[in-house]
């Protein structure tokens, strides 16, 4: 309690304003969703169920929203296997290819995302592999920004991992693979738990790297609602919005329940 | 498996001879890292470098193949023609800005919850955080665009109010822009400064306080020079999500506010040229990498001239 009284008044003030910065944006997009109005005032004119009914049977949004859990799901079964897999040998073993490979997984976010989705496009086209504007092509591109994302996060606690335990099951005639099982899996499952939820929301709400991948019979919720914002503020797309708001916090909660997020943010 | 090989010694200790350890320490595993190092070389560092690549072929409208005939005509003309080399500094501007802007907003925040001791309330405010950070960026732009426009939430109210006579100028320009990248970048930044907050001991600044130090005093000389990893890192985050966002500049610029991502964009979707937006997006990240390790540096000179 005394350290809290201890925080500088102009500190709180500005601390206020920042949550307001923060949080106002999504508060406009909940209460335009939900606004009886065509379009939102202030004060709102009233509740109603009208745009999100409209989203529900939406001919544009509702599809969109499917493509892009259907997407991001699959993309995170993918980036949470590989990227568990890749921790698991990049946080005990050393050497100068190892130091190579923590540089190959960090450079997808390094690079910004619209160069990572033209390179793709690029490389789609000019092989010919049919995977240009496909489902596949997408994927494969949610993979790559997603990936170290679980990597990190599974290295971060892997790193801090007493191996001696695992040792310790070897030595009372676990095997290998029983022990890592038993063992070393239970102690690392909440961080490759909050792994797959980060990469699942990335990919959720990926826009710069589905830009270039995207095609008219492949479209994301994101690229959906950026067309729609083009033109007008179209509340059907706030509706969409307070799906997804719903989905992305409830998967934050989920991982500050998992999962200590000081730990993995702070360092 | 290598269980045969224990011995017990007296004691009862399990006594294991120093080469079996090293197996199993040593990456008996490696195979594991197999797929994602393959997929990662196929289907990023190959199409990545043959993008780089073709940044150096002679601009062809609607050819995508690379050829062997290398040349710098896309870059001498990037830096030969205003519109081009303006959006560089445009770009590395506009991410100054919102760093200075993100650090001034994010660093009280990120105090208050580094200070915050009840679990609950702390809980409450990492999570507010980290829900924003996580927001699909498009659904929060929305919010932003209701709010900021012409016929916006803050225009209508005070042009019903009779404070103002035309609509405030908010979007669809640099403002909008910087206060659209703030909103997205804003939680990277309390989240880098959190960490290195915490980890400053709160006797530091009392024994600051206890000889005689005011509250500012202590915190300006204790507890700000020693949480400058975490203002390092976030600004070089910030930088970079800022540098290279395109979403942020097409809807709140409206397209007029030409940063390099907007001219990739146009360069490749809309008139072809591929390997000129190729090019862009060399400069793009050749310039993004250039500022920030001046930045670094300028930072280690000025931490290494201080101890």
């Amino acid at each position: 309690m005394r350290g809290e009284s201890a925080i500088p008044f102009a500190f709180r003030v500005i601390s206020w304003l920042t949550l307001a910065i923060l949080l106002i944006p999504v508060v406009i997009v909940i209460l335009a969703g939900l606004n009886s109005g065509d379009y939102l005032t202030f004060p709102p004119q009233g509740l109603s169920l009208r745009w999100v009914v409209a989203f529900l049977t939406s001919e544009t949004f509702l599809p969109a929203f499917g493509t892009s859990l259907l997407i991001a799901l699959i993309t995170t079964l993918i980036s949470t296997i590989i990227g568990t897999m890749a921790a698991l040998v990049l946080s005990r073993a050393r050497g100068r290819i190892v130091n190579a490979l923590r540089v190959l997984f960090i450079l997808p976010i390094v690079l910004p995302g619209i160069v990572v989705g033209l390179a793709l496009y690029v490389f789609y086209i000019s092989t010919d592999v049919g995977l240009a504007r496909t489902m596949a092509g997408l994927i494969i591109g949610h993979v790559i920004v997603t990936c170290p994302f679980v990597i990190a996060t599974v290295t971060a606690v892997l790193v801090g991992f007493d191996r001696s335990l695992e040792e310790a099951a070897r030595s009372l005639g676990a095997s290998p693979f029983t022990a890592f099982r038993l063992v070393t899996l239970k102690v690392i499952s909440s961080s490759i738990s909050a792994g797959a939820i980060f990469a699942f929301i990335i990919s959720f709400g990926q826009f710069e790297v589905t830009l270039f991948l995207s095609g008219p019979n492949l479209q994301t919720l994101p690229i959906t609602m950026y067309t729609a914002l083009r033109y007008s503020f179209e509340p059907t797309a706030a509706a969409a919005g307070i799906f997804a708001i719903f989905l992305v916090v409830a998967a934050t909660v989920t991982t500050s329940r998992i999962t200590d997020l000081k730990r993995i943010f702070g360092r | 498996m290598y269980g045969m090989a224990v011995t017990v010694g007296s004691d009862g200790r399990v006594i294991r001879p120093a080469i079996l350890i090293r197996i199993a320490r040593g990456p008996a595993f490696w195979w594991l890292v197999v797929p994602a190092v393959v997929f990662f070389i196929i289907f990023f560092l190959v199409p990545t470098a043959s993008l780089f690549a073709l940044a150096f072929n002679k601009p062809a409208t609607g050819v995508i193949d690379l050829s062997a005939a290398l040349s710098i005509d896309n870059f001498i003309r990037i830096f030969t023609r205003s519109i081009y080399y303006e959006a560089i500094f445009r770009s590395i501007g506009i991410a100054s800005l919102v760093c200075i802007v993100g650090l001034l907003l994010g660093y009280p925040l990120a105090y208050v919850i580094a200070k915050t001791s009840n679990p609950g309330r702390n809980a409450l405010l990492m999570v507010l955080v980290l829900s924003s950070m996580q927001l699909d960026m498009v659904i929060r732009l929305y919010g932003l665009m209701v709010l900021l426009g012409d016929n916006g939430l803050i225009n209508s109210t005070l042009l019903d109010l009779g404070l103002i006579k035309a609509p405030l100028p908010l979007m669809y320009n640099i403002f909008g822009v910087v206060v659209g990248l703030v909103q997205i970048t804003l939680p990277f930044m309390i989240l880098s400064l959190i960490g290195s907050i915490t980890s400053i001991h709160p006797s530091l600044e009392e024994a600051a306080r206890s000889l005689g130090a005011s509250r500012a005093r202590a915190f300006f000389s204790v507890v700000f020079p020693m949480s400058m990893p975490g203002i390092l890192a976030g600004t070089l985050i910030v930088f970079s999500l800022a540098m290279s966002s395109y979403v942020v500049p097409a809807l709140m610029g409206g397209w007029k506010v030409l940063v390099m991502p907007i001219h990739i964009y146009q360069q490749v979707a809309e008139t072809g040229r591929w390997q000129f937006g190729a090019a862009i997006a060399v400069v793009l990240f050749v310039s993004g990498l250039l500022a920030i390790t001046l930045y670094h540096l300028a930072a280690m000179r000025a931490a290494g001239g201080r101890s």
